[in-house]
């Protein structure tokens, strides 16, 4: 059953179109690794994807979104804000939920953030503020995940761990990241974005970390070789 | 090879920013000549050296119950801010929808917080509701602004990354407020300490804060008085940072309650009369055209006082240019050696803390009444104050070639870079001292302030409010003219600019 179907629809902010005529299918249970350079389109299409799946995704976003003034705690729980109402929000913030309290503190001793409930996020290194921003995302508690980079500020042996985490909780997920072994060992398919086209979309056992070079215009074979000559 | 271009000539932003300061300073020159600068006084360096005994030798013991004129000075600083601040949040929630509350907010800070006093005197008398309106009235205007301009910068990331159905409130108070909390704080905080100075100017109307003993001191000749009264509101100022803390807030205002009085008994007929009648030209309340021009006619002669308003606001702040461009070096890191940039910085925040209105009635009792004490005044604190500012900038630059002379580190590696910024500080403070140009008619200067004063004390409320809208349709023209001469995209990111 599709998760979502992209058929031939141009992709931009505004008047200015990044993905012109992009036809794309998701699939429900689907690991989808997002790769490309910087500026390729992958946070466009991840926000149309956040657009029609709506409340039925979590987001995890580039960047964490997180607000540096509040708590682990707070910005945690805003991932259920609209779960509340007004009110119990706006009392939430002078003395949290106890029923809250309890769960976000399970989620973050998980991700490794324990004893750090009270502290303001302003107060952490990136890896932890990254954590946070996950935490909040798996605090939805929804059965689809997209993440815009989430794994970028933490060092690859906590990726794998925290990757690990999120799949495990989510029947699908739909992630951009720039980490390549982790795309090919971790996801079942893999979509390359390249100057607003999909020029790669395969399953991932199907690839090697050499077919993904075509992806970036300065590491390419071509390219590559040009350079030995230039040099010699 | 092409010869060099001549004298001011090119396109960089630098020197056309160097065309229009010149131009003003031009400008000023020009009109100089029909300023009245007469020093009229028989002796002033005598009256000078008199003050500055009294200020070096201030004489604590002859102070009457100082610690009471203190406290109402903190007390009315205190709650007309905070009043300020809650009447002024949720204006700036509607400040960039409606046309309506941005005029609203226009009109109201651009009448002096001493003219807002001497309105409420008539009505309520010398009580603290007087006091408290008189501040918290005009400040409402600016904490709009200021604060509908800081909300506006919000980061919008927080609020991107919320799910979707948030309620506005929700989304409001996580992913917004928190984010310029620090700075809606810093510039509250500052605009604090510019209400310890009008709370002691409310003195000069006859509240009994601390001005109110300063001008009988001075005005009397008793100088060691006045010095005494003076280092207790620099040691005041300079230790806000410890007895304002933010943890001492809420005893802070609690207690003060005690303090505030007297309060009036207000008889609201009386007050009503006062809005729907006194307020207002007899013939128009009528319908009485012809009478209407009659009653314009009585006005006194308003051109001449508008032309010394203006003039005198021009010379202000050209005077203030000049004043930041020789002073701020006193006060930077870069130059001089590390005693001496302490003592600029201490004599810079002296002259900034001391309140416009007290410099200018200080000259005036040395120079006598011309607008000479007032120019000084304005040119003084207002310099000082930017100068200041300029010199924190400069200390957070760091120098690309630290060898050169200190006046090739003035001019080729410091004052461009600092050059933008100062001058946008000057267009923000063109407003202000067009607004304290005004008031300094109250001391006999005859600006339009002079004629307001005089109407008050005459009982002519009808032509004391007409004065009053002249006034602050005068200030929001200027302050629509200095937005336009202002260099663009300047980051000014001191909330003390205003």
């Amino acid at each position: 059953m599709p998760l979502l179907e992209l058929d031939r629809v141009d992709l931009g902010h505004g008047t200015q179109v990044v993905l012109p005529g992009l036809s794309l299918t998701f699939e429900a249970g689907e690991r989808v690794a997002l790769l490309g350079q910087s500026g390729a389109g992958k946070s466009t299409l991840l926000a149309e994807i956040r657009r029609r799946l709506d409340s039925e995704a979590a987001w995890c976003p580039q960047g964490h979104g997180l607000v540096p003034l509040l708590s682990v705690y707070h910005n945690v729980y805003m991932g259920r804000l609209e779960r509340h109402g007004a009110l119990a929000n706006l009392i939430n913030l002078l003395k949290p939920r106890h029923e809250a309290w309890q769960e976000i503190g399970l989620l973050v001793r998980e991700l490794g953030l324990e004893g750090l409930l009270r502290r303001p996020v302003e107060q952490l290194s990136g890896g932890q503020r990254q954590r946070v921003a996950i935490a909040r995302a798996l605090y939805q508690q929804r059965s689809i995940f997209l993440g815009d980079e989430p794994l970028a500020s933490v060092d690859p042996h906590q990726a794998l761990r925290l990757l690990a985490r999120i799949q495990a909780r989510h029947t699908s997920s739909i992630i951009a990241l720039h980490q390549h072994r982790l795309a090919l060992d971790h996801f079942d398919r893999v979509i390359g974005l390249r100057d607003g086209q999909v020029v790669l979309d395969a399953p991932a056992r199907e690839l090697t970390l050499a077919s993904l070079d075509a992806l970036y215009p300065d590491a390419g074979p071509s390219n590559h070789e040009a350079g030995v000559a230039a040099s010699t | 090879m092409s010869a060099a271009p001549g004298l001011l000539r090119g396109r960089s932003p630098g020197l056309t920013l160097a065309r229009r300061s010149l131009a003003l300073i031009l400008l000023c020159l020009l009109l100089l000549p029909f300023a009245d600068l007469r020093i009229i006084t028989v002796d002033p360096w005598g009256e000078l050296w008199r003050m500055a005994l009294g200020f070096a030798w201030p004489d604590f013991m002859a102070l009457e119950s100082p610690l009471r004129a203190i406290v109402l000075t903190v007390s009315v600083a205190l709650w007309g801010t905070f009043i300020g601040a809650i009447l002024g949040f949720p204006l700036a929630l509607l400040f960039h929808h409606s046309r309506l509350v941005r005029g609203f907010c226009a009109f109201v800070r651009a009448i002096h917080e001493l003219f807002w006093a001497l309105l409420f005197l008539q009505v309520f008398g010398l009580s603290a509701v007087t006091a408290l309106a008189a501040l918290a009235i005009p400040y409402a205007g600016i904490f709009a602004k200021v604060y509908a301009e800081i909300l506006e910068l919000t980061p919008r990331a927080p609020n991107d990354a919320l799910p979707s159905g948030v309620d506005r409130l929700s989304r409001f108070l996580y992913a917004e407020l928190p984010l310029v909390w620090e700075r809606l704080a810093s510039y509250t905080r500052y605009r604090f300490e510019c209400a310890m100075r009008a709370s002691v100017l409310l003195g000069f109307v006859g509240l009994p804060t601390l001005g109110f003993y300063l001008e009988s001191a001075f005005r009397e000749g008793r100088f060691g008085e006045a010095g005494a009264l003076l280092w207790i509101f620099y040691a005041l100022v300079a230790t806000l940072q410890w007895w304002g803390h933010r943890r001492l807030l809420l005893p802070l205002l609690v207690g003060a309650l005690f303090f505030l009085g007297p309060w009036p008994d207000v008889d609201g007929e009386l007050l009503w009369r006062f809005v729907s009648h006194d307020l207002w030209p007899a013939p128009l309340l009528e319908g009485n055209l012809p009478g209407l021009g009659a009653w314009l006619a009585g006005l006194p002669d308003l051109l001449p006082a508008i032309g010394n308003t203006l003039l005198l606001a021009l010379m202000g702040t050209v005077g203030s240019l000049l004043l930041a461009l020789l002073l701020w070096p006193l006060a930077s890191r870069h130059f001089g050696r590390p005693w001496l940039g302490f003592g600029g910085r201490m004599l810079l925040v002296v002259v900034r803390s001391t309140p416009e209105l007290m410099l200018a009635f200080i000259f005036l009792l040395m120079l006598g009444p011309s607008m000479l004490p007032a120019w000084l005044a304005l040119a003084l604190h207002n310099g000082a104050l930017i100068a200041f500012l300029v010199a924190r900038h400069a200390d957070g630059l760091t120098l690309g070639m630290p060898n050169l002379p200190a006046s090739g580190r003035y001019a080729y590696e410091l004052l461009p870079r600092l050059y933008p910024n100062l001058l946008a500080l000057i267009c923000y403070r063109a407003e202000v001292i067009m607004r304290e140009t005004a008031l300094l008619g109250m001391l006999g200067v005859a600006t339009l302030g002079f004629y307001i004063d005089s109407s008050f004390q005459y009982l002519m409320f009808d032509q004391a409010f007409f004065l009053l809208l002249v006034t602050a349709a005068l200030n929001i023209a200027i302050d629509a003219i200095s937005r336009r001469f202002r260099p663009r995209e300047v980051p000014l990111d001191d909330p003390c600019s205003r």
